[in-house]
This record gives C-alpha cells, structure tokens and sequence, in this order.
C-alpha cells in the first residue's frame, strides 16, 4: 500500500485529466446536437434539459473565458467548505455558450470585474479528514 | 386557466414572528405550538369552528415528517385529510393555492391553509446544492443574490444605497407592525455600516430569520360566516422554473420567459387585472436588491427604474404603489415555510381596513409575491 497522500477530484468526471505531461487538463462538457445547448457538468443523464433531446455528446471546453459574474463571500459556508475565508465566486462565460459557476484563484478579490479574462486551472481546494488533497478547477487572471 | 368557482378568505390568524428558543428570557415554543395558535386565530377570525374545517395543507420547510399532522394534533384529529408541503419559500403559497383549487374545483368548501417554522439554530443544512457544489462553497445564498445584484448594478446602474434604501423603507413599515421580528427603524448609514456577507451585500441587505406560525381559512360564498368586507382569491399561481435561469447565471444561448414572467402572466390572465389596478403590493424582499428586481419583473416599473422610483418615494406607504407595507421579510422575519402566507394575510389586513396604524387608505386589490429554492414564484391577488 501506498501511505502517501492521494489527490482526489471534488467530483469526478469534471476535466480530463492529460496522459502527457505537457498538457493541460479540460472541463469536460456535454453538448445537444439538436439544440446545440452546451452543459457543464456533463449530463450524467443523457438528455438535454433544453429540449429533451437525447443525442448528446461529451465535449471539452475552452480553458479562457470572461467573468460574468462574481462576489466574495465574507462568512464561513454552513458546512463542507474549508478553504480561505474570504473567496471569491462567479459565473465564467466560455466560447462555446455555456455559463459555469468557480472559484477565483491568484487574484485580489478587488480587481475582479465584469467581462475580465480569465483561465483554467486545477488547484488544491481542502483535504479530507485523511489528508488526501481534494482538487477543484477555479479560474485565475490570464497573465497579460 | 379555466374559469372555477369563486373562492373567498374567510378568516386568518398570525402568531408574532420572533425567536422561540427558551433563551435569554424568550419563551420556549415549538413549531406545533405556533402552527396551533395561528389555527384557532384563524378560526376565531373566520367565525368557525374546528369542525368546519375539510381539509388541511400545512407548510414548513425544516419541521420533519408530519409537521402538519402533529400541529393539527394539538386541536384535534378529525379525520380530514392533512398533507405536508414542503416548496422552500413558497412553501406556504403552495399551501395556500392548494387550498385555493380544492374549493374552486368545488372537492370541499371549507379549507386551511398553515404555515409553521422554529428555524433550526446555528448552521442550515443547505441541500438544494448537490455536495460536490457545497465542498466548492457556492451554498451560500447570499452569494448567488450577490452576483445577480452585480449584474443588475452593472445593467442598471443601481448601487449599494439604492439597496440600503429597501431596508430603510421596509424597516420603517416595521414599525407600525406588531407582529413583526423587528420593530425599531434603521438608517441608511447604518445599513452600509453593517457587516459585509457577500459583496457587496451587507448585513442589514439580508433579512432575518424568525419563528412564527400563521394560518388562512379559505371557503365557499356558501360558507362565509360574514357577508360584509368578503375578500375573494382572483389569482393563485405557482410556476416552478424555466429552462436557462439560475440565480445569478444561467444559460447563454437560450433565452426563455423567466419564472416570474411566465407567473406573472397567468397571474394578470386569471384575475383580469394588470399591474395599474394594483393597490398594495407584497414584493419579495429575503435579500434588499431583490425587492427592486422583483418590482420590475412583475410590471410595475420598467427594468432599472425601480431605485429611481424608490429614492421618489413611490413604494412608500403613502407612496403610489406602497410595497411590503407590514415591514417584507426584512422586517417581519423569514419562518421560511409561513413566510408566503404572512404576505397573503398583509394584503388581506389591507384591503379589509385592518391594518391599523399602516393602513393604506382605500386599498381594495393587492398582490403578494414569492420566490423560493427550486426556483418557485408564487402569486396571489386579493380584493374586496
């Protein structure tokens, strides 16, 4: 057995997770071919919550996108969270139409603004009670 | 909808809204208790006895199994049917519409409506986000009100004061209201002096919560005890989502009605009415920007005006269209599951010419208005 401490998806089935090294890891969507509706998650089940479709397909999304949204929450959440009190939280828009709720990471929490660019990146969100790390995607600033 | 029989409100009881915990000097009461008192209120306000009653539908959100059932124990079992609703914050307008099509489809002629909550203390478990999205720390409720106002600031132009502005007006109503958690009046420097919950709403942006039961007899034109100041149910509504809308985000490309326009127009449909014929309004305040939202959604201003209109004085008391004239949940307290239905029976108190010291001169038709977790929108609209 391994003792070492493992690094565990907050859910798995959220991004891929790259074979070489020099890759990055993507968000794993789904994608209506009737509607052309775009889901993130992925739809576990297999019909779009649009129009009921069932031809669906797994897709990778985009790495960048722009704020929508955000704030920064000044209380501790009631329960399971144990990252930094304050966070920052918003809506991230992607090319391919679909809108996902994250985490910020590597910002002030002040420069945060409507329409920011922004990026991907897999990141350490807690550990669990065995001292595994739990892993989360959040979105960062692109570097300029 | 199709067109059923007329259904009228025959009585309605409230407890007042407050913190039942046994603690610092406060009395110690549970759900039942509240749910019970509201109960024989109401009776005594309709003229009835518990006898009349046919059927019940009872609503809290955090009471557990057979809340209704053990409220209703209390009075009596009669053996009429009591069911459990439990609709998030339109818990008890679902409660109430129930009630409503039972006795418009003519299946009983006297029906309750009850709603009851001893707000669980310290930390609520926040189920209606799946656990992967609560490790995340999105299950803050605050939070997906907070980055719905930052779009709304950014498309209309509102700010923080115009937000505060809500809980002053609503806070002021709150003082003519002695059923309400709170009672004294705040300012606006103390509203944005209060503590930060999610940017950038405060403290005193939130409403509080609160323990409270609160009952309304529904009934037949047959039924009524009394046949002067009858008050008839025009609209009662519940539309539950439409695809593409989630709080403070949701779909890019598809863009369908909103639940509340999708409510408000079977709303206007079945009561014949429109918005200019409104006298009172009950809007829903669980979160100081969404009253103004709110406001504009349902038709009584266009999108943005609202703060405008509120900084004029027009939602006021004595304003043109005064808006949660018995202090809203910023000021009554949020007993989650009775929270709808104490919005049902300000409008009832209004147009009756009950609502002593915050009465609104001549009111005749008013609206209430609820949104809850799922999302619900629930409508109602009275009138003499």
């Amino acid at each position: 057995m391994n003792d070492g401490k493992k690094k565990i998806p907050v859910r798995e089935g959220l991004w891929t997770t790259p074979a070489a090294r020099d890759e990055k890891p993507q968000l794993i969507g789904s994608r209506c071919n009737k509607c052309g509706e775009v889901f993130f998650p992925k739809k576990d089940l297999s019909i779009c919550s649009n129009c009921q479709s069932t031809n669906l397909d797994d897709i990778t999304l985009s790495s960048k996108g722009k704020i929508y949204s955000y704030s920064v929450v000044m209380q501790r959440p009631p329960e399971y969270y144990k990252g930094d009190v304050p966070y920052a939280i918003g809506f991230v828009e992607l090319p391919e139409g679909v809108r996902i709720e994250t985490l910020f990471t590597g910002c002030n929490a002040e420069d945060l603004k409507i329409g920011m660019d922004v990026e991907m990146v897999i990141e350490k969100l807690q550990e669990d009670e065995a001292g595994n790390e739990i892993l989360a995607y959040k979105f960062k600033p692109c570097q300029i | 909808m199709k067109k059923m029989r007329e259904v009228f409100v025959a009585g309605v009881g409230i407890t007042k809204f407050d913190i039942y915990d046994g603690q610092k000097g406060r009395p110690l009461k549970e759900f039942y208790d509240l749910g019970s008192e509201a109960i024989l209120r109401a009776l005594k306000d309709a003229g009835m006895e518990w006898k009349d009653i046919q059927e019940a539908f009872c609503a809290s959100v955090y009471c557990g199994t057979a809340a209704g059932h053990q409220t209703i124990e209390k009075i009596g079992m009669t053996g009429i049917p009591i069911v459990n609703i439990e609709n998030a914050c339109s818990s008890g307008s679902s409660a109430f519409r129930l009630a409503y099509q039972a006795i418009a489809a003519e299946l009983y002629d006297v029906v309750i409506a009850v709603g009851f909550e001893t707000s669980p203390r310290g930390f609520i478990k926040s189920t209606s986000w799946p656990e992967w999205q609560r490790k995340m720390g999105f299950n803050v409720q605050p939070a997906a009100y907070a980055m719905a106002t930052v779009r709304y600031m950014q498309e209309t132009g509102a700010t923080e004061e115009d937000f505060a502005r809500v809980t002053v007006k609503n806070r002021q109503n709150g003082t003519l209201n002695p059923n309400a958690r709170f009672q004294k009046p705040v300012t606006l420097e103390e509203v944005l002096a209060s503590r930060m919950v999610a940017k950038p709403l405060r403290l005193l942006h939130a409403c509080p919560l609160a323990d409270g039961g609160i009952a309304v007899i529904l009934c037949s034109r047959g039924k009524l005890k009394s046949k002067t100041h009858t008050v008839t149910v025009a609209a009662s509504i519940l539309t539950s989502g439409t695809y593409g809308h989630v709080h403070g985000g949701g779909s890019v490309k598809i863009h369908t009605p909103h639940t509340i326009d999708v409510s408000m127009k079977q709303a206007w449909e079945m009561s014949g009415y429109g918005p200019k014929d409104m006298d009172v309004v009950q809007a829903y305040d669980t979160m100081a920007p969404g009253e103004l939202w709110d406001l504009e959604k349902m038709g009584f201003c266009e999108k943005g005006e609202a703060p405008r209109l509120l900084r004029e004085g027009y939602f006021d008391l004595s304003g043109k269209l005064p808006v949660n004239t018995d202090g809203g949940l910023m000021s009554r307290g949020h007993p989650l599951g009775a929270t709808a239905l104490a919005q049902i029976v300000e409008i009832y108190r209004q147009i009756r010419g009950e609502a002593g010291a915050r009465q609104v001169p001549g009111a005749k038709i008013g609206l209430a208005h609820a949104m809850g977790a799922g999302p619900n929108s629930s409508i109602a609209i009275l009138e003499r």
